[in-house]
């Protein structure tokens, strides 16, 4: 019996020996802050809401009253490797708030990265398991009540082209064949990202709300309210317009 | 205690001496932990595992009052006319009250019959069509239905928020100054996982506690081979979804509005039997009064053009009028007296 305890203090001792070590360890942190801006059209002029736009392609007029979408899952890669993921990873961008336009990442290990992974939508897992918080809190109005699953794409405006006048495009789902949720790498070329404990770093992020109608029309349908092909091509195509800018160090 | 000699006491007194610790730990663990076992009856050896077990760890006897406050409350409603007991009933067996479409706020039908509540912990998807896919996001439905109680959850919270009683008992039973959907949610779920039936006539008679008659006996071994392979014991439902041949034209898509798939549309998720008797109507739509006009349907009236219908019902069942009596009887013994008398729930 005594045996055990004494070899039981040791480990005991060696133990809590290692976590302070490793207290002592620990790195330096710093900040990150991601913008994303939005543009319209080839010209790429500021976008906002309730403003009225002729769509380049198929040159229906929009006037857009609500645009919302999920980012998630930010992951770091630095140049050894060694990632790290962020914690609190979503993120609603409501274009009719502007704070909700900076993500503000904290606790970033201090370090060079190379690149840069994030999830337009919302994984799979947070969509089977129940109530949420805080960007995933139903309300925000971005949760099918009949069907379960996050809305991670909501637009809604007004357009002649649509019989009733308005259009609504409710675009989620998470699984089988009408999957929208993308995961995009952003790889930072000569300028990599250099997370320091002095400033912040941004990135900036830029995304066209043209482009969800790019292959589509308000005319071939005012609302989509449920995962289904169309529902993918839309957010697709909306999501392949998010794009990296530039960095600050 | 005057009868007692110095040395038996002193007895006494070692032996408590000896059992302290014990008793440190049961004022111990009965001060610090609600023992959810305490509180509900054992559930029955040959029922399966639950789906959820959250409620059971969570537990408090304050979280289970406060979700039964708002169970009963109206104030979670728009127009302050309807709460969850208003359409989900004890005395039916947490159904409603005999009606085919319950009324929701401003006296709105509603375009489905609503089900009874009990026994959600073991069910893998709620709602006729399987739709929502976790008990604690089913509250969001009939809380922003526009049919239901047509409140959006912002509107919900803010009224809770405003409320100052409301307030205190989520800060005292989750610890939050202010209560958000997360909170609402959890305690909803806390109450109505309490609501479990499995103590009815059948199942004593499974425990070997009482005798089946002899009607009754032989309306078991006709479920057993007409209905069971659906309606599966012990819950009384396997959870897959099937079309028992109610149409030919389909005025609710049922499982394929959720799928889209063409081999869906007309299903509905088999439903539990269990307190049967007590929550007529019938079927998705509630179309059948009694048992009997069940009956006479899987008898003589399923609809063989009927698209996607169940490859077990292809044929009637051509039930005699004493089969039907049988199946009546046994039905009848899953009326679960205990669940509809227990004070924990009003
Ligand atoms: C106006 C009537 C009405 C009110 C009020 C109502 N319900 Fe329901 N409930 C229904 C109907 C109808 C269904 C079936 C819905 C469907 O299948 O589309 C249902 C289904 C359910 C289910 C799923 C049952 C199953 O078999 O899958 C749960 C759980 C539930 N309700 C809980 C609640 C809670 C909690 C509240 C209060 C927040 C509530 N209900 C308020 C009518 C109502
Ligand atoms: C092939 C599967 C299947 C078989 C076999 C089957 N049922 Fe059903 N049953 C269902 C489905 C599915 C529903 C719901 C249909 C709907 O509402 O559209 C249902 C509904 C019911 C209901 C209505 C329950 C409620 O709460 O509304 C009763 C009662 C019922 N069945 C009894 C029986 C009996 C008794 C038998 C045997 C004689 C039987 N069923 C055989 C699939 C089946």
């Amino acid at each position: 019996m005594k045996n055990i305890f004494s070899i039981l203090s040791i480990v005991l001792v060696i133990l809590f020996g290692a976590t302070s070590c490793d207290k002592n360890k620990q790195k330096a942190t710093g900040e990150l802050e991601i913008a994303f801006e939005h543009v319209w059209g080839m010209d790429e002029t500021a976008f906002s809401l309730n403003t009225d736009y002729v769509h380049p392609m198929n040159s229906e007029a929009l006037n857009f009253s609500t645009f919302k979408y999920y980012v998630s899952n930010i992951i770091l890669t630095k140049e050894d490797g060694t990632l790290w993921k962020d914690s609190n990873s979503y993120y609603l961008i409501d274009l009719s708030k502007p704070s909700s336009l900076n993500l503000a990442l904290s606790h970033v290990p201090v370090g060079t990265y190379k690149s840069m992974t994030y999830t337009l939508g919302v994984d799979s897992l947070r969509n089977v398991s129940g109530a949420q918080t805080g960007a995933l809190s139903t309300a925000n109005g971005m949760f099918w009540n009949w069907n379960s699953g996050y809305i991670m794409l909501k637009a809604e405006g007004t357009s002649p082209a649509s019989s009733s006048g308005s259009f609504a495009y409710h675009l989620g789902g998470f699984s089988g064949q009408y999957n929208i949720v993308t995961t995009k790498t952003v790889n930072f070329d000569t300028e990599k990202l250099m997370i320091n404990n002095d400033h912040a770093c941004e990135i900036h992020m830029k995304a066209s709300p043209s482009y969800l109608l790019c292959n589509d029309a308000v005319a071939n349908g005012a609302n989509v309210m449920m995962p289904g092909a169309r529902a993918k091509s839309l957010a697709l195509d909306f999501y392949s317009s998010v794009v990296f800018e530039h960095l600050h160090n | 205690m005057g009868l007692l000699y110095q040395s038996e006491l002193d007895q006494i007194w070692s032996r408590l001496f000896v059992a302290a610790p014990f008793f440190a730990w049961l004022f111990i663990s009965s001060c610090t932990k609600e023992n959810v076992s305490d509180f509900q009856a054992q559930v029955p050896v040959y029922f399966p595992k639950p789906n959820y077990t959250k409620h059971v760890q969570d537990f408090t006897k304050g979280r289970f009052e406060l979700g039964k406050q708002l169970f009963f409350d109206p104030l979670l409603s728009t127009d302050h006319s309807t709460s969850c007991a208003s359409c989900h009933s004890q005395t039916h067996g947490f159904a409603d009250h005999n009606v085919r479409f319950s009324s929701g706020i401003y006296g709105r039908k509603g375009v489905r019959n609503t089900p009874s509540i009990a026994n959600m912990i073991w069910y893998p998807a709620f709602g006729w069509d399987g739709g929502v896919n976790h008990l604690e996001i089913f509250h969001l439905g009939p809380l922003t239905n526009e049919l239901e109680m047509g409140t959006d959850m912002n509107g919900v919270l803010n009224r809770l928020n405003h409320n100052q009683n409301y307030r205190n008992l989520f800060k005292t039973h989750y610890g939050v100054e202010q209560i958000s959907d997360y909170e609402l949610f959890k305690v909803l779920t806390l109450y109505i996982s309490q609501i479990q039936s499995f103590q009815s006539k059948y199942d004593q008679y499974r425990q070997g506690k009482v005798n089946f008659s002899l009607e009754e006996q032989k309306g078991y071994a006709l479920f057993k081979s007409h209905c069971a392979s659906c309606h599966s014991e012990p819950l009384f439902s396997n959870f897959s979804y099937q079309n028992n041949g109610l149409d030919s034209v389909f005025a609710d898509s049922g499982r394929g509005k959720i799928t889209k798939e063409i081999t869906d549309y007309g299903k509905f998720r088999v439903p539990s039997l269990r307190n049967v008797s007590l929550t007529y109507p019938y079927m998705h739509d509630g179309r059948f009064w009694n048992l009997n006009e069940v009956l006479e349907h899987y008898s003589n009236g399923i609809v063989e053009n009927s698209q996607n219908l169940s490859p077990d019902l292809k044929k009637g069942m051509n039930l005699s009028a004493a089969q039907k009596q049988q199946l009546i009887a046994f039905l009848n013994t899953l009326t679960d007296y205990k669940l509809l008398s227990d004070k924990r729930f009003y």
